[in-house]
């Protein structure tokens, strides 16, 4: 038997027959190219090129963005994309949440008609590859404290700082670095070959190792007037980037988890011990059952939150709801389903450790657990509870 | 109830599915005539019992397989019920003489009887529908489904010719570079796992395989040591597989081959552990060494009719 | 130039096919996708659409859901797509009647259609089609090219392959290529929604549909296997093959 996504409740039958479509040339493409690579591109710690090619060649890349050659889906579509991706690696999913959601997005909204004209199509096909650069060694969770500085001089600016933890960044032909420039963040596009910028990658991860997480340097870097992005200023910039790529992570961990379960059952069901298989085991049933009722509401979780994004009716604390309660579920998923496959679970010939070690990346980055639940906390009681100030 | 078999040409005589089709025939009527497009082999096939006429349908178009061409030629000399054989030959040249003569074909009977009753397998093999078909329907029958009729006939032998055209005509032929099938389009796959000690013991699968028109297939174990391609690799983290036929020659049978392969319809294991998992999920099973029991393997399937 | 594709609509055949009183419970299969030896065809006629400018027209026969399958088609690039619709079961005449007609309204030059659809498995309909349209057929056919009116196609034979040539329009029926076949992208799936397709009943192309002396009486599961049979020694190598001739009918 192909993979079967758990549905229990039908949830796909709410998208549209477009949705539907894009759905099933997605899962396929896993199917044919992610599956039978991923296990090795994860051992070697690598993104493969086709890959990129692949998914520019799809059309999905910058999903709801329209115009300049982007694909102007719904975030329906952006979302099912994005859980159609993760269930074959959440490194997938990373490079298309980074490109789209975070690279093209800043310039599509905040960017000049130029900016917009010169980098959104390249990077819808695929040809060229965008990173974000907001995260510090030492900035997190504290964005706003950001010590990359921009300075005007004549023409240029002259970018000073590193970013870490930027995912595309050895390979990407652009970077998307918010810095500030006299006190004020503001987000700037660099280029691969800009004078005094470099790009190593980061090695020896646990997770998402297909996938390039990288530094960006900036030693006196120089970059033309023309690559500030004129639109924004302030935290508004990265965030509103955030906002959107945290909602596609909410629907990607459906899909990690998707893959934990089927894996699971199909485990489950063939695993023999005492003469039968270890379905037959109500402690099994039990974790099988939990998955199913996680999975489940995590689905209508994300569905609803596609509705809202796409009516326009949505705040970023439905977002956070979303992707905190989804990709928890979802590590705990995986970690249960490994359980399931007992000693085999640890081997590559199952998926199921190799999304448990990705989600503990998902679970941290675009906001961690932590993050999202104090968001949450402030919107319901409006007391910020994030700093020791007031 | 009138009978016409049309028997496909074959180079070494008369096609070895006719007697087939003629015990098929005495089922279902009376004796049947046979129409051997090219002619080859009417004598023998006049001397299968219950055969009641034979003609040996001449023209230059039997040189080349035209079904339109032939099913124009010998549709005029159809009477009754048809039967063929499904071959890729009968398949094209059967729904062509049907739809030519106004009437419905039915594919791939595995069973026939009086009624006329047909069985044939649909849905790639997972289900089985059964069917009554009128008196002048064109029906393929699987071959080795039914029994061959016995010898002892002395039918008659007529000459027929035939002046029809070819529309299609051959620009050159050319040679298959001896390409053996891949697991995932074969329809009987052989495939090899640690017990077989060497790689160089592959080469004995495969001249199995070549008999049976089979693919080889390969567990992870040997892929990953001995360097095979990852094509050939049956299970979790290769290919899974649904053939008619899973041959698996000193495979153990770890739940991760399993997943790729125990969707096959038959399997037949060949290992010398009787406690290899294998056996746990095989129709057939052969507790010996593949040393001993593949020749015999091969040896009987060469001498298979 | 103008190419009719003919595209079934099957279960995927990957998914479990579930029987209940005597016929397929459609409402249990998961997922419908067009068969796959049509795929083939289709790529095939896309590639004479871009390499000669010929109109693609794909044409389906069957009931409602089968439209999924033509705006499959059009997310690749069919150009028409028409849809005979038709609820019921039916003998291989009245389908291939219906077909041939649907063929002849769209005047199309030539026709592409898989070697044999993935449910019924039969490989009728190519053959059946080109002699109601007074068409040569030529089957297991790997590629096909346009040459000045003419087209050369590449079929398997049993020794091998052959390349032949046919004068003027024809039938030409696919077996799997070496091409691979395109996947629609998010603008094919987008331009889809776009092309209207001509629904029409048997009756509208003056076929009907009586079922020309087949009748379906029931379906059912094929009969359990026999629990495994285990063999001591080598020697009983030979009557194990006796008994995959013979019993599972498998060699």
């Amino acid at each position: 038997m192909g993979y079967e996504a758990l549905d229990f409740y039908d949830v796909d039958s709410l998208l549209t027959d477009e949705e539907r479509m894009i759905r099933d040339v997605v899962r396929d493409w896993v199917d044919e190219s992610v599956i039978p690579k991923i296990e090795n591109a994860c051992r070697e710690g690598v993104f493969l090129d086709e890959w990129r090619q692949e998914l520019g060649g799809m059309g999905i890349l910058g999903a709801p963005l329209k115009g300049y050659g982007c694909p102007g889906l719904s975030y329906t579509a952006y979302g099912v994309i994005c859980r159609e991706l993760e269930r074959g690696d959440s490194g997938i999913r990373s490079f298309a949440s980074v490109q789209g959601s975070l690279a093209m997005y800043p310039i599509w909204d905040f960017g000049s008609e130029e900016q917009k004209e010169k980098y959104l199509p390249g990077m819808a096909s695929g040809e060229l590859i965008g990173c974000f650069g907001l995260t510090e060694p030492d900035y997190g969770s504290n964005p706003g404290d950001m010590v990359t500085k921009a300075e005007e001089d004549d023409d240029h600016y002259i970018l000073n700082g590193a970013k870490m933890w930027i995912t595309n960044g050895t390979i990407a032909d652009l970077a998307v670095v918010w810095a500030k420039l006299d006190g004020v963040i503001r987000g700037f596009i660099v280029e691969k070959g800009d004078e005094g910028f470099s790009a190593p990658e980061m090695k020896g991860k646990h997770s998402l190792k297909a996938s390039v997480t990288s530094e960006l340097v900036f030693q006196d870097c120089k970059i033309p007037k023309d690559r500030i992005l004129p639109g924004v200023k302030g935290l508004r910039g990265p965030f509103s980037c955030l906002n959107n790529a945290r909602y596609g992570i909410s629907w990607g961990a459906v899909g990690a988890a998707q893959s934990c379960f089927d894996s699971a059952r199909s485990y489950a069901m063939s695993r023999i011990q005492f003469d039968h298989p270890i379905a037959a085991y109500q402690l099994v049933q039990n974790k099988l059952a939990w998955m199913l009722r996680e999975i489940t509401k995590a689905q209508l979780l994300a569905y609803h939150l596609g509705v809202k994004k796409d009516s326009g009716e949505w705040v970023p604390e439905h977002i956070s709801l979303a992707k905190m309660n989804n990709v928890d579920i979802a590590l705990e998923i995986a970690r249960v389903a490994r359980d399931i496959h007992g000693a085999n679970g640890i081997l590559d010939e199952y998926p199921v450790m190799r999304h448990m070690a990705n989600l503990e990346s998902v679970k941290t980055y675009e906001g961690t657990h932590d993050i999202h639940n104090l968001i949450l906390g402030r919107h319901i009681t409006g007391i910020q509870a994030f700093t020791r100030e007031a | 109830m009138s009978v016409t078999i049309v028997s496909e040409p074959h180079e070494e005589g008369m096609h070895p599915t006719l007697p087939q089709l003629v015990r098929a025939a005495s089922v279902i009527g009376e004796s049947c005539t046979v129409i051997i497009p090219g002619g080859n082999g009417a004598d023998e096939a006049s001397k299968i019992q219950g055969v009641g006429k034979v003609i040996k349908l001449n023209g230059a178009c039997f040189s080349v397989f035209d079904s339109s061409t032939w099913s124009a030629a010998i549709s005029g000399l159809v009477d009754g019920t048809v039967l063929m054989a499904t071959t890729p030959v009968g398949r094209e040249l059967s729904a062509s003489i049907a739809a030519g003569l106004g009437r419905s074909v039915v594919q791939d009977v595995t069973s026939i009887a009086p009624g006329i009753k047909v069985e044939r397998p649909a849905y790639s093999g997972k289900a089985v529908e059964s069917i009554s078909v009128s008196g002048d329907a064109v029906i393929t029958i699987r071959p080795n489904a039914i029994e061959s009729a016995e010898s002892g006939g002395s039918a008659d032998v007529s000459t027929v010719d035939s002046g029809e055209d070819l529309r299609i005509a051959v620009l050159e032929a050319i040679a298959k570079a001896g390409e053996r099938l891949d697991v995932s389009e074969a329809d009987i796959i052989i495939s090899g796992g640690r017990g077989l000690g060497d790689r160089s013991n592959f080469e004995k699968l495969e001249s199995v395989a070549d008999s049976l028109g089979a693919a080889v297939g390969a567990s992870r174990a040997v892929v990953d040591e001995w360097g095979l391609p990852h094509s050939m690799q049956v299970g979790q983290t290769g290919k899974t597989v649904t053939p008619s036929l899973y041959i698996a020659v000193g495979i153990s049978g770890a739940i991760q081959h399993l997943a790729g392969m125990r969707s096959s319809r038959y399997i037949l294991a060949i290992n010398k552990d009787p406690e290899a998992p294998i056996f746990g999920v095989a129709d057939y099973g052969i507790v010996a060494q593949w040393e001993d029991a593949l020749p015999i393997l091969h040896e009987a399937i060469k001498s298979l009719p | 130039m103008k190419v009719a594709v003919l595209i079934k609509q099957v279960p995927d055949t990957t998914a479990r096919i579930s029987i209940a009183g005597g016929s397929v419970d459609e409402g249990s299969i998961s997922k419908w996708t067009i068969s796959p030896y049509d795929e083939y065809a289709l790529e095939a006629a896309l590639k004479l659409q871009s390499e000669s400018g010929a109109k693609v027209v794909a044409i389906t026969l069957g009931p409602q859901r089968s439209s999924k399958s033509l705006i499959d088609a059009a997310a690749v690039g069919a150009d028409e797509l028409i849809h005979v619709l038709y609820e019921g079961a039916s003998g291989s005449l009245s389908l291939q009647g219906a077909l041939a007609a649907a063929v002849r309204k769209s005047e199309a030059d030539i026709v592409l259609a898989g070697k044999q659809a993935a449910d019924t498995n039969s490989g009728s309909t190519a053959p059946g089609v080109a002699q109601m349209l007074g068409l040569p057929c030529v089957g297991l056919v790997s590629e096909v090219k346009a040459v000045d009116g003419n087209f050369v196609a590449t079929r398997s034979t049993s020794s091998g392959m052959e390349r032949v040539s046919v004068n003027g329009p024809c039938v030409f029926a696919f077996d799997k290529g070496d091409e691979e076949l395109r996947r629609p992208n998010v603008r094919g799936i987008m331009m889809a929604k776009k092309k209207p397709i001509e629904s029409l009943s048997p009756a509208d192309l003056g076929v009907s549909m009586e079922d020309g002396g087949v009748n379906v009486e029931s379906v059912g599961y094929p009969p359990e296997k026999p629990a495994g049979q285990t063999f001591q020694g080598a020697a009983s190598a030979s009557e194990v093959v006796t008994k995959l001739r013979e019993e599972a009918n498998v060699i």
